[in-house]
């Protein structure tokens, strides 16, 4: 019988359609009746969603930005010299 | 003679340095000591670098300390750079190894919790009465992109343990693959696929308690 731990250890395989046929199956059928997965599934995904967009983040700042690239030439004429 | 020459130079399209690949960039600060190939590849990287720095040492000033040690690295070992990895493979490999050195230095290595056995379900291997009763995902988008909740998500992300938050960040947040992951991180692809995998489950739990207790305020 399969448990909410197969659907928890396969979780990966599953979303990324891994799974053999059998197997997605049998996590199906008990995904179907057991709402405790059903939100496992879709908290887990959400997440992925959510934490995918923090990619999107910048905390380098102009003055950051500018001050890195004065730091970048000189230490390059130091070596050149 | 020489203005034909001058012609014949004008008349040819100089390349876009900023479509070109890394790897040009490289050979063109390493060959000809072009700043701007150099100015152009670090532009490139630069927020990818401060918050990679950012995921290990927490902290904003010591992550500027790391990007400024990293281009100083840079400067001085491009020209050591084989091109048997990827460019992106090889920085990150810099930016992470500039971090764990800061951290350290700073004396803010702590001994990190093991996640290897972690797991949400109970000992007969069920979710029972742990999971739906704190379903955030039917939340609204605007509610999940909020500041606040941003700040949850980063919060809770800072509270895995470092080998599983760095993994969790190469992978799900900069959107490697797991193999080029395993190479940053000198790691086996079982070895990350394993690490995510504890990652994401307590995080999941995590932000399941967060955003909880956050919506209780409402």
């Amino acid at each position: 019988m399969v448990m909410c731990k197969e659907i928890v250890e396969n979780i990966i395989g599953y979303i990324e359609a891994e799974l053999d046929d059998k197997t997605l199956e049998e996590l199906e059928k008990h995904l179907h009746d057991c709402p405790e997965c059903q939100a496992f599934v879709r908290t887990y995904k959400k997440m992925l969603e959510l934490t995918g967009k923090l990619k999107e983040r910048t905390f380098v700042t102009p003055e950051i930005r500018k001050k890195l690239k004065e730091l970048l030439i000189s230490k390059i004429k130091y070596q050149e010299n | 003679m020489g203005r034909t020459k001058l012609k014949i130079e004008e008349g040819i399209k100089k390349p876009d340095k900023n479509n070109l690949p890394d790897e040009e960039l490289v050979k063109l600060f390493i060959q000809d000591k072009n700043t701007e190939a150099l100015t152009k590849l670090l532009n490139r990287y630069l927020d990818r670098i401060y918050r990679c720095a950012l995921r290990i040492t927490r902290n904003q000033s010591d992550a500027e300390e790391v990007v400024q040690e990293v281009f100083l690295t840079l400067v001085k070992k491009l020209d050591t750079f084989r091109g048997e990895s990827k460019f992106s493979s090889w920085l990150y490999r810099i930016t992470i190894n500039a971090s764990y050195m800061h951290i350290r230095a700073e004396k803010k290595h702590e001994s990190e919790l093991s996640l290897d056995n972690y797991a949400p379900y109970d000992e007969r291997g069920t979710l029972m009465g742990k999971v739906a009763s704190k379903d955030w995902s039917d939340k609204p988008e605007e509610v999940l992109l909020s500041k606040e909740a941003i700040d949850i998500i980063e919060k809770a992300i800072d509270e895995l343990p470092e080998p599983y938050r760095i993994v969790f960040h190469l992978r799900d947040i900069e959107g490697l693959s797991n193999e080029e992951v395993a190479k940053v991180l000198e790691l086996s692809v079982p070895a990350v696929k394993s690490r995510l995998h504890r990652a994401r489950l307590f995080l999941r739990d995590k932000l399941s308690d967060y955003f909880f207790e956050w919506g209780k305020k409402w």
